[in-house]
């Protein structure tokens, strides 16, 4: 795909995006890279694409709006929305020995 | 009180020698009667030597998993495809890579997450990562 393509593409999403009231914070380009497995998309078999992450903060009502948007878009192969990951808490504590003995007997009467 | 005597100048030296060692025999006796009332003293304290209570000095760090304080990301592939068998493409179990129970569900949850948004290969193992360090060795687990 080219450039200028590309970017009307991109400028498609990220407005259908705000239309629906979602805040764009960041869109990172990822490169444009060799597919892992050959994807068969609009009657299409494509083996290249480019990867691109679009950070937002929007209604959860979005997504399956936005999935039937982007599904119709013949630029967009694999549409994918996923939840921020949280930081978890940091204390992993090592792996605790299991006591195999207490295991063995059940604990009911 | 003190006792008169009539003594004769003869057995005054004697006299003298018997009054030295009854003053000797009361002094010594008062010594030891205070010693015996020390020691019931040592007695007493001797319940403060018992052992003190502690947390055992040798006791060893608890082990840390391979991913312990890493980040497990779905975009992360290579980190991901040393899970992987580079053969079948099949995520190694527990006992073959060795990692704690939160680690190794986080790494198949990101690697299933990796092959439906088109960044991993499922059925093999991406090529440019067949030379990685091993971490997981089939033939000597654990």
């Amino acid at each position: 795909m080219q450039r200028p393509e590309m970017a009307s593409a991109l400028k498609r999403t990220i407005e259908a995006l705000m239309e629906r009231g979602a805040v764009v914070r960041n869109l990172e380009n990822l490169g444009e890279r060799s597919l892992p497995y050959k994807i068969s998309k609009h009657n299409q078999d494509h083996r290249r694409g480019g990867y691109f992450l679009v950070d937002f903060d929007g209604p959860s009502t979005i997504v399956s709006t936005m999935l039937d948007h982007l599904g119709r878009d013949v630029d967009v192969i694999r549409p994918t929305f996923l939840k921020h990951p949280v930081p978890k808490t940091e204390e992993c504590s090592g792996i605790i020995p299991v006591n195999y003995e207490d295991k063995l007997y059940t604990k009911k009467k | 009180m003190v006792a008169t005597l009539v003594v004769s100048s003869r057995g005054l030296g004697r006299l003298q020698q018997i009054l030295a060692a009854g003053k000797g025999a009361s002094t010594s006796c008062a010594v030891l009667w205070r010693r015996g009332y020390s020691s019931q003293q040592e007695q007493v304290s001797h319940k403060v030597d018992l052992p003190i209570e502690m947390e055992s000095p040798y006791k060893e760090p608890p082990k840390r998993c391979l991913l312990c304080g890493i980040n497990v990301d779905y975009k992360n592939v290579q980190l991901l495809s040393q899970f992987v068998s580079p053969h079948t493409g099949r995520i190694y179990g527990r006992h073959i890579t060795g990692l704690c129970g939160r680690k190794q569900k986080e790494i198949s949850k990101a690697i299933k997450r990796a092959h439906v948004t088109g960044f991993m290969p499922v059925v093999y193992k991406d090529p440019t990562f067949l030379n990685d360090p091993k971490i997981c060795d089939i033939r000597h687990p654990e």
